[in-house]
Parts: structure tokens; sequence; C-alpha cells
């Protein structure tokens, strides 16, 4: 008795997660089928499979172009928001000064403010500056929201950082510069690295702050919007496809780089 | 108050203060070349903020700290010739136990080789496994990570050795086995050890001399013996294991008076003087008395209970509202039933008169 209501359980549990997983993953799928399509219009079901518009796409010089401002914008975003995020996790995390307690609100706002309103406001600014909107400018932007993001996940990190490591190290001779590159950067070496995952993520995929904040430069979010509004062809599944494959391979491929190291580390025994 | 040889180091009217509280208050205290010197107190007696100012992370508010005549005050923990062990031993996680090991030679640029060289001897001498060279330090047990963090404050091979609780969190019996080993390493470089503990088996066992603070001041410095045999205060004596303390007053030379007890007792000659006093009477000094007369003081009261504690057995007996403890070996256990009534006693010379603080 007791083990029937054991399977039954497994299985509900097995059905519930697949439901789960399903809600998730299903809309990321249908982008997927909808580029498989031959034809001009999206229909449902799909009455001809064909890679015809893959083809086209991969060749677009326009896309390229795309792909390669969205890539500019990341990595500037993702190199800066690492440095100030960073340093702005230590003072978060790790050292205690006046004023930590309300910088410590003030740093994490920007991320509950809507992003359509941070891009308004930041557009107005740049005008106001007197700035020629370009994809350098949406790099400032991202920077508002991503910046503080990393610092929370690289301060995550920094919390359970013993602070006796870096006085052990200055104990047995080390200076400050010594401390930093032989022990403070490489035993938080894994919060930097997810933080770079989460600052190039957020910025490749964003869209509302990108709208505002790029003037006559285009990204790749920027443009499937665009293309949806206005003449939808199946290179915009095809564009949303690749786009979050994009995001998932290098999800995935840091994850497993970083779990290979430290199984390296650990099997040096 | 001197070592047992050239005083290596030397503290004068040191103080630390946090905002108005004085975590260390006036300590004087000079530590021999060679010494092994305890600190004892509980936690919040201003040890630890002791021995960080010794090693350099923390500066003196007042005061001067001198290494063989030299003041270090001003000089920064980098700068100076000592190594610290610390509580949480403050191991590089990122790095192989050899690589731990080798940290401050590295730091002084030692051709790789001469470093490893050293790490091994180390490793050896504090009976590390050869292999676990290049093992990851996380991987190592409890005693193991003790002996690769001193291996590396010895490959630094310090002046002075400072310890901050290294045992505190090592079970029982292990720690008894790493005691001795510190000990034994004591011994082989001769190197000079302050140590800092709560407990005072600890300080017993390893100790050449021990100081005892309590609220940042250090109220008794001696040889293990000397704090154990005579406390100058309550404090000391009740810190040193389980006694039996009666508040007295002088009542004329050579004997006191317990008012709670209602009787008097004779006490040592030399006894301390003014202030409030106690009369303290350690377990292993009091006895079962047959007849009154068979030791200068003693007691009538009611057997209460008793303990087994391995090779001795603690009993509590009741005088009125008072427990006394009386400890008997394990081989001579005293023939008696719970509730019965008992005499017990002591002689003078078995007990001190100390101040009420």
């Amino acid at each position: 008795m007791s083990e029937n209501n054991g399977s039954i359980r497994h299985i509900l549990i097995g059905v519930w997660t697949a439901a789960v997983l399903l809600f998730v993953f299903l809309p990321s799928a249908t982008i997927f089928l909808a580029s498989m399509t031959s034809s001009r219009y999206f229909t449902f079901p799909i009455s001809s499979f064909g890679l015809d518009w893959w083809s086209k796409i991969l060749n677009s010089l326009e896309v390229r172009s795309l792909a390669y401002t969205s890539l500019s914008i990341a990595l500037s975003v993702t190199i800066i928001a690492v440095v100030l995020g960073f340093f702005g996790a230590l003072a978060f995390a790790r050292y205690d000064w006046k004023g930590r307690k309300l910088y410590q609100k003030f740093i994490l706002l920007p991320i509950f403010f809507p992003q359509s309103v941070l891009g308004l406001a930041l557009l107005l600014w740049f005008n106001a500056l007197g700035f020629t909107l370009s994809w350098k400018t949406a790099v400032l932007a991202h920077l508002v929201w991503i910046a503080p993001v990393v610092t929370l996940v690289m301060a995550i990190q920094v919390y359970s950082f013993d602070p006796s490591l870096e006085e052990a190290a200055t104990d047995l001779g080390a200076s400050r510069w010594q401390t930093f590159r032989e022990v403070t950067l490489p035993v938080l070496m894994p919060g930097i690295f997810s933080g770079s995952l989460f600052a190039f993520l957020l910025s490749w995929g964003n869209f509302p702050l990108s709208l505002y904040t790029t003037g006559a430069d285009n990204t790749l979010p920027k443009y499937l919007y665009a293309k949806m509004v206005a003449g939808y062809t199946p290179g915009v599944p095809v564009l949303g496809t690749i786009s979050t494959a994009a995001a998932a391979v290098l999800l995935f491929g840091g994850y497993t780089a970083m779990l290979f190291l430290t199984r390296k580390r650990n099997a040096a025994a | 108050m001197t070592g047992t040889s050239e005083p290596i180091l030397r503290l004068k009217n040191v103080r630390k203060a946090f905002g108005n509280l004085a975590a260390v208050d006036d300590i004087n205290l000079s530590i021999g070349e060679g010494e092994f010197f305890t600190i004892v107190g509980p936690s919040g007696s201003g040890k630890t903020t002791l021995i960080r100012m010794l090693a350099g992370m923390e500066r003196p508010t007042s005061g001067d700290i001198l290494l063989r005549d030299k003041r270090i005050n001003d000089t920064p923990a980098n700068e100076r010739p000592t190594c610290m062990v610390f509580q949480s031993l403050a191991l590089f996680p990122h790095r192989t136990v050899g690589q731990n090991i080798e940290f401050a030679l590295k730091i002084r640029n030692v051709d790789p080789a001469t470093r490893e060289k050293r790490a091994r001897e180390l490793m050896q001498q504090l009976h590390l496994p050869a292999d676990y060279y290049s093992k990851n330090v996380t991987l190592c047990s409890g005693g193991e990570r003790q002996r690769v963090a001193l291996a590396r404050a010895l490959a630094f091979d310090p002046q002075i050795l400072f310890f901050d609780e290294p045992l505190s969190a090592i079970d029982y019996k292990l720690r008894k086995t790493l005691e001795k080993e510190l000990k034994d390493i004591h011994r082989e470089t001769g190197k000079t050890f302050v140590y800092i503990t709560h407990s005072l088996e600890e300080a017993m066992v390893m100790s050449d001399r021990i100081g005892v603070m309590r609220r940042g001041k250090l109220i008794q410095v001696g040889s293990p013996n000397e704090i154990y045999s005579t406390p100058r205060s309550r404090f000391v004596s009740e810190f040193m294991g389980d006694v039996n303390v009666i508040p007295v007053e002088s009542n004329g030379a050579g004997s006191v008076r317990s008012q709670s007890l209602g009787a008097s007792f004779k006490v040592p000659p030399a006894s301390i003087e003014g202030k409030a006093q106690c009369l303290v009477v350690r377990p292993e000094f009091l006895r079962f008395l047959s007849s009154p007369s068979d030791a200068q003081n003693s007691l009538k009261g009611v057997l209460y209970n008793e303990y087994a504690l391995g090779s001795r057995i603690q009993y509590q007996v009741r005088v009125g509202e008072k427990v006394f403890l009386v400890e008997k070996l394990r081989q001579q256990p005293f023939k008696g039933s719970l509730d019965d009534e008992v005499l017990i006693g002591w002689d003078p010379e078995n007990s001190i008169l100390v101040a009420d603080e």
C-alpha cells in the first residue's frame, strides 16, 4: 500500500516537474519551430518545413552588423561592470565604513526601477548633456542597471570570503598589492566569473534600455521588436533562436568550464 | 615578571581603546627568548585584541611594544619578523598544501626548487604525508589543516610565533595530540611561542608561563604551577577549575571567620590584608574525617551526590546552603551512602586567602 503511494507520489512529482519545464521552455521552443518554415508568413501548424530563412539570415550583412553592435555593447558592459562591481562588492560586503548601510540600499535600487522609465530618463539626460546617441551611450545606460546587479552577484561571493585570509597573507610578508594578486583576486574568481556572465547576458538580451539609448545604432533585441511591429518575416524567429541559443551556449559553456577547473584543482592530489 | 632568559618582547603600558571601551588596559609584560607563553582569559577579556596588536594587525592606542628593544608599534604586520597561526587557520583555499606552506618564501622571491625543498622538510617534521604536497588544502582533515597552518608559519622563519586559539574547534582527542606536538615543535625549533586560549587545560599542558587576562587587564602572570596553587584572586582560582571558595572576614592573626557558615578557620600565616577576602580550598585537599581532630579545620555536612571524573571521584557535600566539592582517587573511594552525615576538613597550609575579585 505504502509502496503504491510512493510510486504515485513519484509519478506526480514527475508530472509536475515536466509541466513546469514545459511552461518555462515551450515559448522558446515555439520560436525555434516558427523559424523552420519555408513560407512567407507564420502559420500554425506549419505547412512546409525548410531552412530557407536560416540561410537568408545567416548570410545577411544587416544581421551581422546587428550582432556586432550587440556584442560590442555586451562586452564593454561586461568589462566595466565587472571592475565596478568587484570593488563595489568589496565595499558592499567586505569593508566596514561609514554610510555602508545606506550604500547597500541605494546601489540595489536601480535593479527594481522599471527599465522603460529608466531608459527614458537616461535619454533625457543624454540629450541635456549633448551626447550623440550611439551604442556607446547604450553602454552607459546598461551599466546603470547592470552594474548594481553584478555588484550584488559578486557581493554574495565576497560575504563568504574570510577576511583573515588577507591578514594571513599580510602577516606572511605580502604587500597590499601582493595580497590582492595572490589571495583576494583568485579567491573571489568564481564571483567575478558569474558576475561577468550576468553582465554579458543581461546586456545581450536587453531591450528597454537599448530602445531609448542606442540612437542610430541597432541591437538584436531592438531589431526583433521593430520587425515584429512592422515587416514580420520568419527571419525574426530565426534571429530570436540564434540570440537565445547564444546565451544558452555561453551559460552552459561557462558553467562547464568552471566545473572543469574546480575538478582539475581538486584532482591535483 | 621577567622570563627565564633575555626578553625578546616587552610591553609597556599597552592600551587599546575602541570608543570609550578599553579592550586592552595598561598591560606590562616581558616575554623571554624561546619561551612558550600563554595568555588565558574568557571571551571578551581582550586577549585576541592583545595578540593582534603584537602581530601588527591592530595599533595600540597608547603604550609601547618592543621587539628586542626596538619599538614596533607602527611597523605593519608584513614588515614584522613575526607570524601568526589564526583561529580560522586562514589557509588559502585556492592553493595546494605545498603552495600554502611556500607562500612566505614565494613572497620573498625564493626560487621554486628551494621553496619545495623547505616545504617538504616542514611537512616531514609535522607528520604530513609527502604526497599531500600537491593536494588541495580544502580536502585536508581538521588535524592536517592545523599542521599545514603551522608549517606555513614556520616556513616564514619568524622570531616569534603567535597562536590565536587555533585548537578551539578541534575535538578533544585530536586536540590533546596536537597540544603535545606543538610543545615538541616548540622544543625542536627553540622559537618563542605566544599562545592565546580560553582553555586553562590547554595552557597548563603546553606553557612555560601563563598570563591570566580579565576585562582587558593582565591580572596574574606565573608558571602553570604558580597560577594553579597560588592564585591571587577568586577569579583566577575559579578559572583554574573546580574550587571551594568561602567568603571570609579577617578574625585576628592566622584566623578568618565565615558569616554564612558561622565558623572560623585557621589560615596560612602569609595572607593578604585589606580588601574583601575569600578562602580557597581545592577539592583534592578536602578530606573526609572520622573525627574533628583529624584536621585543623572541619565542617559537618551531608553527602549529597557523587560524580565519576575518570581517575578521580568528586563528592558534593552540603554544609547548610553551601555545597563543598571533595575529590578522591578512584582507587580510594569514600565509603558512605548518599544523605549520610559526614565530616570534612583541611589543613591551613592547603588553603589560600585570595582577593574577592
